[in-house]
C-alpha cells in the first residue's frame, strides 16, 4: 500500500467529481431536495389540525365562545357554514365528510346549566356526516373527546382518574428528526453503490483499468482510494444535508463519532456490493439496472422514510434482513436517542456485513485480464 | 548477464488459449536492447495477445517470457517501473487535463521529479496542456497515451497499435514522436497492421499470422528474401483487363486505391501482359513496375490482406 499512489488516485477522482455536474447534483443536491420536499410535506405532521365545518344556528355569545374553544384547543381549524343553508345539502354539494350543527337554543340551554337553574339541561349537537369517509370517524372521536372534556369542566368536580404522560425519550422528536438519519443512510448508500458501479464499469470498458494494471498501483491501493473517495463524498453530502436540516427545519440531532462510524460502514458495505456487481455484470447499463434492483427495495423497505412498524409483519421481517435497516436504526439510535448501546449493537451487525461483503468485493475485483 | 543486456525481451514457446481458441501458438523470438521491433499482422493474428502477455496485462497459458532479464509471471513488481505501455484502444479520464493526467501517472510511478513539461513538448501537446482529455481529438489522445507510457522514463516501451483509427496526418504526427524515441535509443515493441509504419519505424519486423510467426527480419531483409518477382501496377485499368490477365496465368489483385497489381517473375511477362490488354482494346492511365514492398511480402507469405476487417474496429488477439 502506497499513500502517494492512493492520494494521487483520490485527487483524480475528486477533480472528476467536481467537474461532473450530474454527479454533483445527484450526490449533493438530490438528498437535500428530498429533505426539503418531504420535510415540508410532513412539517405539520406533529401538530395535528383537522378542518371542521360548523353551522352555528344560535349565533349567541355562548355559541361563539363554544366555537372558539374548539378552535383554540389546537386540534380544529374552524370553517363556518352559513346558517341559512341546509347543512345536509351543503355537505353533499361540497363533498364534506362532517358538519357540526349548533342548535338554535344553544345559548339559552348553556346559561341555564351554567347558572345551575336547571341541572339536567342539555343541548344536542348534530353531526352531519358521510359514513363512507374513512377519516370521519377519527374526526368525530376527536370531537367526542373534546365534548367529554367540556362536560367534565362544566360539572365543577375534579375528575377521579387523572393521568400524565412520561416519554421514555429525553425529548420528544419530530418526524423530520426521524427522517434525516434515514436520508443520510440512503444517500450514502446510493452514492457508494452507484459511484462504484458507474466508475468501475466505465473504467473497465474504456480500458483505463487495463492501463492502470501496467503501473505500480496495486488492487489494494485502487480499492482503498475508492473507499476514501466515497467516504469523502459521503462526508461532504452529509454535512450539506445537516446544514440544510438545521437551517430550514431547526432539527435537534446529536452529532457524534457514531455518525462518522455509520457513514464509514455504510460506504464499506455498499462499495463492496458495487465491486461484486461489477465483477459479474460488466456492461454499464446492466450493472446500473442491477444496482437499481438493490437500491429501490432497500430505500422503501428498510425504514429510511417511515418506521418499519407501519408495514405488514412479513415485510418487517424482510426489512430486518436489509443492511440499510441497521444503518438507519444505528444512526437514529445515536442521533435522536443518544443510545450508545443500541448504536453499538447496530454497528456490530452492519460492521460484520460490511466486512464480509468488502472482502468478497476485493476478491471479485479484476485487475489482471484472462488468466 | 550479457544475454540480458543484449536482449530486452526473450519469448520462448509462448502459447495463449481462450477456451478452444488458440490465439498464440508456441511462438519464440527475441528483441534486442535499443531496437524498434514491429509485430506485424492482420486483425486477430495474435499481436495484441502477445504484447499483453509480455507487458503483463494477461497471463500466458504456457511458455516463457523474460523481460529485462526477468520472468514476467513472477517479477511484475520489479519490471513494471522499468517499462511503459500504451495499450490498444488507449483511453484516459475524461475530465482530467493533459497536464493533470501526466502528473497522476508520474505519481503512480512515484516520480515526483518527472519532467511533465518536457513530455508535453515531446508529444507536441504544449497548446493542449490544460485541455481535458474528452476534448482532445483521436490523434492528440494517442499522443497523450504515448507521453503517459514515457512518464517513468522506461527502458522498454510497448505501443499496441498506436495509430489505429487515426487519419493519415495524425498518424504521421505519431510517427514523428516515435522516431524521436528511436533517436533516444529506447527499446520499442510496436504492434501494427500498417506496413508503412513498420517500414518507417522498425529495425526488426516479425510477421504473425493465425498465432504463428511466419517471418522475422529487417524490412529490407524480408523484402530481399521474398522478392524473386516483380510487381506490375496498372492505374485506372479497364474492368475486362482482370479476365485478360487471368487467361495469361497470372492472378491480379486490386489494392486500396483500386489499382490493379500483378505479380510476375520475368520482364517478358510484363510485355506479354501489356500487349494482351492492348490487343483486347483495353486501356490504362499509367503503369509502374517495381520490386515488392513489405505489404506484398506479407500477402505472399500469409495469403491474407493486412487491412481485411480494418473497418470493423479492434481485434481480439
Amino acid at each position: 500500500m502506497k499513500l502517494r499512489v492512493i492520494r494521487a488516485n483520490l485527487i483524480v477522482k475528486l477533480k472528476t467529481f467536481y467537474r461532473e455536474r450530474t454527479a454533483m447534483f445527484f450526490t449533493l443536491a438530490f438528498p437535500i431536495i428530498l429533505i426539503l420536499v418531504f420535510g415540508t410535506i410532513f412539517l405539520d405532521r406533529d401538530k395535528l389540525s383537522l378542518d371542521l365545518y360548523v353551522q352555528d344556528l344560535d349565533h349567541t355569545q355562548a355559541s361563539a365562545k363554544f366555537v372558539k374553544t374548539l378552535q383554540f384547543n389546537g386540534n380544529f381549524k374552524i370553517i363556518e357554514v352559513d346558517p341559512a343553508t341546509d347543512a345536509r345539502e351543503y355537505a353533499q354539494k361540497h363533498k364534506l365528510n362532517l358538519i357540526l350543527v349548533i342548535p338554535k337554543d344553544f345559548g339559552n340551554l348553556h346559561d341555564q346549566r351554567a347558572d345551575n337553574k336547571t341541572h339536567d339541561a342539555s343541548v344536542i349537537l348534530t353531526y352531519i356526516y358521510d359514513p363512507s369517509s374513512t377519516s370521519v370517524k377519527t374526526k368525530m372521536e376527536y370531537l367526542n373527546m373534546e365534548f367529554a372534556g367540556m362536560n367534565q369542566r362544566m360539572s365543577g368536580r375534579p375528575p377521579f382518574y387523572r393521568w400524565e404522560e412520561v416519554s421514555i425519550l429525553d425529548q420528544k422528536y419530530r418526524f423530520i428528526e426521524f427522517f434525516i438519519p434515514g436520508v443520510i443512510a440512503m444517500a450514502v448508500m446510493i452514492a457508494s453503490l452507484f459511484g462504484t458501479v458507474n466508475m468501475n464499469t466505465e473504467l473497465l470498458q474504456k480500458g483505463i483499468i487495463r492501463k492502470l494494471s501496467t503501473t505500480p498501483i496495486t488492487r489494494t491501493d485502487w480499492i482503498l482510494s475508492n473507499i476514501l473517495y466515497q467516504f469523502a463524498l459521503a462526508i461532504i453530502s452529509t454535512i450539506a444535508m445537516l446544514l440544510v436540516s438545521y437551517w430550514v427545519f431547526h432539527v435537534e440531532l446529536h452529532i457524534n463519532a457514531w455518525l462518522l462510524g455509520f457513514i464509514l460502514l455504510d460506504v464499506f458495505a455498499f462499495v463492496g456490493i458495487g465491486m461484486i456487481l461489477t465483477r459479474f455484470v460488466q456492461e454499464a447499463q446492466s450493472a446500473v439496472a442491477a444496482a437499481n434492483a438493490i437500491v429501490f427495495p432497500m430505500m422503501f423497505l428498510s425504514g429510511s422514510f417511515f418506521p418499519i412498524e407501519m408495514m405488514p409483519g412479513f415485510l418487517q421481517t424482510f426489512a430486518r434482513v436489509l443492511p440499510l435497516y441497521y444503518v438507519n436504526e444505528g444512526l437514529r439510535a445515536s442521533m435522536i436517542f443518544s443510545d450508545n448501546l443500541a448504536a453499538l449493537r447496530y454497528a456490530a451487525i452492519i460492521g460484520a456485513f460490511a466486512a464480509v461483503v468488502f472482502a468478497l468485493g476485493i476478491i471479485a475485483t479484476k485487475w489482471e485480464e484472462g488468466k | 548477464m550479457a544475454n540480458q543486456a543484449k536482449h530486452a525481451i526473450e519469448v520462448e514457446n509462448l502459447t495463449k488459449r481462450y477456451g478452444n481458441l488458440l490465439a498464440v501458438n508456441g511462438i519464440s523470438f527475441t528483441v534486442r536492447t535499443g531496437e524498434v521491433f514491429a509485430f506485424l499482422g492482420p486483425n486477430g493474428a495474435g499481436k495484441s495477445t502477445t504484447v499483453e502477455i509480455i507487458d503483463m496485462i494477461r497471463r500466458p497459458t504456457s511458455g516463457k517470457v523474460r523481460l529485462l532479464g526477468m520472468d514476467v509471471t513472477k517479477k511484475k513488481r520489479a519490471i513494471v517501473p522499468r517499462i511503459g505501455v500504451l495499450p490498444q484502444d488507449f483511453s484516459s479520464f475524461d475530465r482530467i487535463t493533459v497536464r493533470e493526467t501526466l502528473q497522476f501517472y508520474s505519481r503512480l510511478f512515484s516520480r515526483g521529479n518527472a519532467d511533465i513539461d518536457g513530455l508535453i513538448e515531446l508529444v507536441h501537446l504544449k497548446d493542449k496542456a490544460e485541455e481535458q482529455y474528452k476534448n482532445l481529438s483521436g490523434g492528440l489522445q494517442q499522443r497523450l497515451g504515448i507521453a503517459i507510457a514515457l512518464v517513468n522514463d522506461p527502458e522498454v516501451v510497448f505501443l499496441d497499435e498506436p495509430t489505429t483509427g487515426l487519419d493519415p496526418r495524425a498518424r504521421r504526427e505519431v510517427w514523428d514522436v516515435l522516431l524521436g524515441l528511436k533517436e533516444q535509443g529506447k527499446t520499442i515493441f510496436l504492434t501494427t497492421h500498417y506496413m508503412e509504419e513498420a517500414e518507417i519505424l522498425a529495425d526488426t519486423v516479425a510477421i504473425i499470422s493465425k498465432g504463428k510467426i511466419i517471418a522475422t527480419g529487417s524490412p529490407v531483409e524480408l523484402i530481399e528474401n521474398n522478392s524473386n518477382y516483380l510487381v506490375l501496377t496498372l492505374q485506372s485499368v479497364d474492368a475486362n483487363a482482370v479476365e485478360i490477365i487471368r487467361k495469361l496465368g497470372f492472378e491480379p489483385v486490386h489494392d486500396n486505391h483500386q489499382d490493379l497489381k500483378v505479380r510476375v517473375e520475368h520482364t517478358e511477362d510484363i510485355l506479354k501482359t501489356l500487349n494482351a490488354i492492348k490487343d483486347a482494346g483495353g486501356s490504362f492511365l499509367s503503369l509502374d513496375v517495381r520490386r515488392p514492398n513489405l505489404e506484398e511480402v506479407f500477402l505472399k507469405l500469409t495469403g491474407e490482406a493486412l487491412h481485411a476487417g480494418l473497418a470493423e474496429g479492434g481485434e481480439v488477439g
